[in-house]
């Protein structure tokens, strides 16, 4: 499946053609108003005060409440549960089984092929428990309380399984987890591009690494996943409010679930605390709480996720290691070749997977110009947490690997680290830069960024104390970086991992309107967790009506019914500022258009004579350089509710305009694996000055910059909070984090007190630099960047490898802690060796 | 996060407590600052029939300096301690108790009550060994007074006999030329420590006159480091002698190997944090004002 259109092996990728026309541009909007300032956020008032609508705040009458059953073991067969007693406990009103959901319902559609597609995947596990937390039973009671204590007596026999835990084993089908399915491999693909076997033939040096292993870990948002599920008996209507990140998968999944029509659902969410992609997978719990209400005689059914739940049963991180790499390179140092075999670890069951077996080639190439790639791909079940899409979902995994790549051969051929990305980075010039497998990079600036960063943190300051502190004995190494943020994903690229798959291109829905009293009101169906979308939104209608942002309401938070969605609308994948916003402005300008026709009438002037401003009475359109002017007020009122003799080319006009924005995708050559799967690429430059610990091993973070380019900032204080956001989630992975299982199958961070979340002691201060690269893909020139790319995981890495290098250790973990750094200091003062690298010269 | 169901009672007076908790037995436990007990309670890894709070009794949260003691009441906070004006000239007290966990905590949590749970990791009972510390206990049927030492019999198990409270903590005033430090190392602010170390020095001159050392989170209880300390008495805290006392102090320890880290990372850790620990305990006994603080992940 090679790469049809190249022949030989290609050093010089700026000379190629585009293979693919690139994105159609957009027209750029001015940029004199409300769009890039830094203001306040206008959800900052209600978080600060804590006056936010969570669900755990909802109280409806007539609300019970559910608390679930869990496996205790990773994989058991459930030979018995008996809920009887439990049943008589005071208050309790039902209960539910897993033998009566498998009569419930049906398994939830599978998003892979056959024969993954076999795989049984219900709300509750039926015949067999597949990882540790799996709910077995669930009671219904009228206090949590009295539902905790009743689930205590439901008694669950197990026959324990062997455990399997980690997708190597998994692979070997030696345990299968999925009888239906009677494989492990979830997907398996190869993704060639160029002439690999040429590039290794052309090789000046080969640089092998035997295994490299990224670690599962959590975003752990600060609110856990809370749904209250109703089915009401008077009308058959199944109504959520809920903390879903991404409710039109999540209906897509439970409606043909239940057996009823998707528009018998209602969804609404509200204020939500994080989600970092985790949240879109809890669908599961929303199908029980359906269930739960409809057995409960159509009482509301309210589940609050302890947080020990949470850290067992959410979601996880993917977790993934690269196997039998090699990297070819040149005689520069430039990397010709890459080929590598990554094994994807999905936990119990695939759910949002196997997505992430594609989402990964977003960044297929990282960074990097080497056009020759052999990527063999496979992901399989464990019996761990099914894993969720977590922040720098699927491409920070393989974002790390290029970087590990790239750092491990500097350190190999002796070249210096910032020499021998500027070596490998994607030039400037060559933007917009069509990647090996047809992705399309919309603008940046790597060298750029990284000189930036190096003058931020003092890169030849930390250079000469690291060389200071070598004489002396001191572990300190300087790490760097550079990563990509995809977004406004084309969904087209699910057909890559099944080619019936529904689903392609991307799009977001926005209402602009004027309220009866003038009010401008805007809807996004979208679903903040902290992102300032009303802030954002708001930003964006201001420079098209020429209003100010206190003169704009906007309604955020998804509802079926009562706000405006598309198929694809949620908030997941650093989209809002490209998809969301670009619906909004879309729908202003329709309103500002409606606005000048109706105002030319009202004013008896021509519209080319009319502009938007604020005058004495609010927001109004005048006639330039007169007074004449009508407010919104006005205008509201004619077309609203003074709307007798309107004219006949008026007629049209409502002051209510809804917008839905689509991306310019295509469907993917899914042969070749070749397309353009996102819109926009933002990239993140940081470097980490870290000191190891000669005696224990602790690393500590001497000097950190983090250096953003989202191309434009909408709000650069939204930009800055979330980077600082992504730099301490990063840290925290990097560092402190670590969903670790025994090899019985026990989760043994269940808890915060074990997994340990980043606090603010751990975090240094952050050297936070923006560089601005506009998107030529995007009407406002901003790409999206929620993510982050997880950059600190790949500078830390980077870092602990330039500290330890000299000690013979390299650095072929994510996760890295006093304790194992400690151990391998230890193995190499006993000459053993940790890790399987060399290095391959060959006579060129 | 509910707990199993229990019986509420609030205490008027400690004695009123004590007798509550010899009627109701050993299902029955007491509540102050509840900083462990209630989440054990919400986790359900604690169970205990009745709770009887006495954080509701007025006058118990004092620490007060009187008679070359520091008397540490019943409901003194966290916070009381890193603020006490008493404490100050202690400054060992100060760095342990303005290190645990988050401000939160600290301000509902209580110095007895840490004792009383006498967890394995906790901050304060390392502490309070390198210093003379008398447990003052009441009952119905009078009090008693035992050596700190005597008072922790196992992880999670003091020397309370059924129906006794802790009512107060007596710790002896250090002498001028004494100075001592607390370091632990922790992974993130509001956890237990992964190892720490307690460090109480007596100078005269340059000569290190006496000596404790006590370790926390590496072992059921924690560690006198008898040895440790001997290896500093006489000397004049020269680097070598404290790597001496550091390698006495690391062998005085079985650490457990657990999700904080293994047996020897942890020995390595002690090593560290003692190092540190004496060379500021040492310029504290000379006078000087040093700042500390934890080493975090």
């Amino acid at each position: 499946m090679a790469d049809r259109s190249s022949t030989a092996p290609r050093r010089e990728p700026e000379l190629l053609p585009h293979q693919e026309p690139a994105v159609e541009k957009p027209a750029r909007a001015p940029r004199n108003g409300w769009v890039g300032r830094p203001i306040e956020r206008k959800e900052e008032q209600r978080h600060v005060r804590g006056r936010g609508k969570f669900i755990d705040d909802f109280k409806l009458p007539g609300m019970v409440h559910m608390c679930l059953v869990r496996s205790p073991y990773a994989h058991a067969r459930i030979t018995r549960v008996d809920v009887s007693e439990a049943e008589q406990h005071p208050g309790v009103i039902c209960t539910l089984t897993g033998a009566e959901i498998a009569k419930l319902t049906t398994p939830y559609i599978e998003i892979g092929p056959d024969p993954s597609a076999r795989i049984q995947d219900y709300c509750m596990a039926v015949d067999l428990a597949r990882y540790q937390g799996e709910p077995v039973a669930a009671v219904i009671a009228i206090s949590r309380g009295a539902a905790e204590d009743a689930a205590e007596l439901v008694q669950v026999e197990y026959e324990p399984l062997t455990p399997v835990m980690s997708a190597e084993q998994a692979l070997t089908d030696a345990d299968v987890i999925h009888p239906a399915a009677g494989t492990n491999k979830v997907w398996q693909g190869t993704f060639e591009y160029g002439d690999v076997e040429q590039a290794f033939r052309d090789a000046a040096t080969i640089v092998h690494i035997d295994r490299m292993h990224f670690h599962r870990f959590s975003s752990t948002p600060l609110e856990n996943n809370a749904i209250i599920g109703h089915w009401d008996q008077r009308d058959e209507n199944i109504r959520f409010w809920c903390n879903n990140s991404f409710p039109t998968i999540g209906i897509q999944l439970v409606a043909p679930a239940l057996g009823v029509h998707i528009d018998r659902i209602r969804v609404e969410t509200h204020d939500i605390g994080g989600s970092f992609g985790i949240k879109i997978t809890n669908y599961p719990y929303m199908t029980l709480c359906a269930l739960a209400s409809r057995k409960a005689g159509g009482k509301p059914v309210k589940w609050t996720e302890t947080r020990t739940e949470h850290m067992l049963a959410s979601a996880h991180g993917n977790e993934r290691t690269f196997l039998d790499t090699r990297v070819a390179l040149d005689r520069d140092g430039v990397i010709i070749g890459i080929d590598s075999r990554h094994l994807d670890d999905c936990g119990a069951y695939p759910r949002y997977e196997p997505l992430g077996c594609v989402i990964w080639t977003q960044v297929f190439a990282g960074v990097y110009r080497f056009r020759n790639a052999r990527i063999n791909f496979s992901q399989a079940v464990t019996n761990k947490c099914p894993v969720g899409p977590n922040r720098g979902y699927s491409r920070m995994q393989q974002l790390w690997f290029l970087e590990r790549c790239v750092d491990l051969c500097a350190h190999e051929l002796g070249i210096a680290a910032d020499e021998m990305r500027r070596r490998n980075y994607i030039r400037p010039e060559q933007f917009p830069y069509t990647t090996p497998n047809g992705c399309i990079y919309d603008s940046g600036n790597y060298p750029g960024m990284l000189k930036l960063a190096q003058e931020r943190l003092g890169w030849e300051h930390w250079k000469k104390e690291q060389e200071k502190g070598r004489a002396e004995g001191r572990l300190i190494g300087l790490g760097i970086g550079t990563t990509l943020d995809s977004g406004t994903n084309n969904f087209g690229q699910s057909r890559i991992v099944n080619p019936h798959a529904p689903f392609s291109g991307n799009s977001q829905a926005a209402n602009v309107k004027l309220d009866m009293y003038g009010e401008i009101v805007v809807s996004v169906g979208s679903v903040p967790q902290g992102q300032g979308h009303e802030t954002t939104a708001s930003q964006v209608v201001c420079d098209v009506l020429s209003v100010t942002p206190d003169m704009v309401t906007v309604r955020a938070g998804f509802d079926t019914e009562r706000n405006v969605h598309t198929g694809h609308t949620g908030t997941y994948a650093s989209q809002f500022a490209v998809s969301g916003l670009s619906a909004v402005h879309g729908a202003a300008q329709k309103l500002r258009k409606e606005l000048l026709r109706l105002a030319a009438y009202a004013l008896n002037a021509p519209e080319d004579q009319l502009e938007l401003g604020i005058g004495k009475q609010g927001a109004e359109v005048r006639v330039r350089g007169t007074d004449r002017a009508i407010n919104y007020w006005g205008l509201a009122n004619i077309i609203n509710v003074n709307n007798a003799g309107l004219p006949d080319e008026l007629q049209d006009v409502t002051l209510n305009c809804r917008y839905t924005w689509r991306a310019p995708f295509k469907i993917p050559d899914l042969e070749r694996k070749y397309g353009n799967l996102t819109l926009t690429y933002s990239s993140q430059l940081h470097i980490a000055v870290v000191e190891v610990d000669t005696d224990t091993g602790n690393p500590k973070i001497l000097d950190y910059c983090a250096i953003d380019d989202c191309g434009v900032m909408i709000n650069p204080r939204i930009v800055e909070g979330q980077v600082h956001g992504a730099t301490a989630h990063g840290i925290g992975a990097a560092l402190i984090e670590n969903c670790a299982y025994d090899d019985s199958g026990n989760m043994v961070a269940s808890t915060f007190s074990e997994y340990t979340p980043i606090t603010s002691v751990n975090i240094p201060n952050v050297k936070y630099g923006n560089m601005e690269t506009p998107s030529p893909h995007s009407y406002s020139g901003a790409k999206g960047m929620g993510e982050g790319g997880a950059a600190p995981v790949h500078a830390i890495s980077a870092a602990l490898q330039d500290a330890l290098y000299p000690q013979g250790i390299y650095i072929t973990e994510s996760f890295n802690n006093g304790d194992s750094i400690f151990s391998m200091l230890a193995a190499r003062r006993q000459g053993r060796s940790t890790a399987g690298v060399r290095t391959e010269r060959r006579a060129k | 996060m509910y707990p199993r169901p229990f019986t509420y009672h609030r205490a008027a007076s400690l004695k009123d407590a004590a007798a509550t908790l010899a009627e109701l037995g050993p299902e029955a436990k007491l509540l102050a600052g509840g900083q462990s007990l209630v989440p054990l309670m919400k986790l359900r890894l604690s169970s205990p029939a009745a709770l009887i709070d006495v954080g509701h009794i007025q006058g118990l949260n004092y620490i007060r300096a009187e008679n070359g003691a520091f008397r540490i009441g019943a409901l003194a906070r966290h916070t009381d301690m890193a603020q006490s004006a008493a404490a100050r000239h202690v400054p060992i007290l100060h760095d342990c108790a303005a290190g645990i966990a988050d401000v939160q905590v600290r301000n509902w949590g209580t110095v007895v009550g840490s004792i009383a749970e006498a967890d394995p990791t906790g901050d304060w009972a390392p502490v309070l060994l390198v210093l003379d510390t008398e447990v003052e206990c009441l009952a119905n049927h009078g009090r008693r007074s035992l050596g700190l030492a005597g008072f922790i019999q196992d992880a999670f198990t003091t020397a309370l006999r059924p129906g006794e409270v802790m009512q107060e903590l007596r710790v002896k005033a250090t002498e001028r030329g004494s100075g001592g430090c607390y370091l632990a190392f922790k992974r993130c602010a509001p956890v237990y420590a992964s190892a720490s170390v307690a460090v109480q020095l007596a100078l005269e001159g340059a000569t290190c006159r006496q000596a404790r050392v006590a370790l926390g989170a590496v072992a059921l209880t924690p560690v006198v480091a008898t040895e440790s300390a001997k290896a500093l008495e006489g000397s004049d805290l020269n680097a070598k002698s404290i790597a001496r006392a550091a390698e006495a102090a690391a062998a005085s320890c079985e650490p457990p190997c657990d999700g904080r880290g293994s047996t020897e990372y942890k020995r390595a850790l002690i090593r560290k944090l003692f190092t540190q620990a004496v060379n500021v305990a040492a310029r504290r006994a000379r006078g000087e004002s040093v700042e500390v603080s934890h080493h975090y992940a």
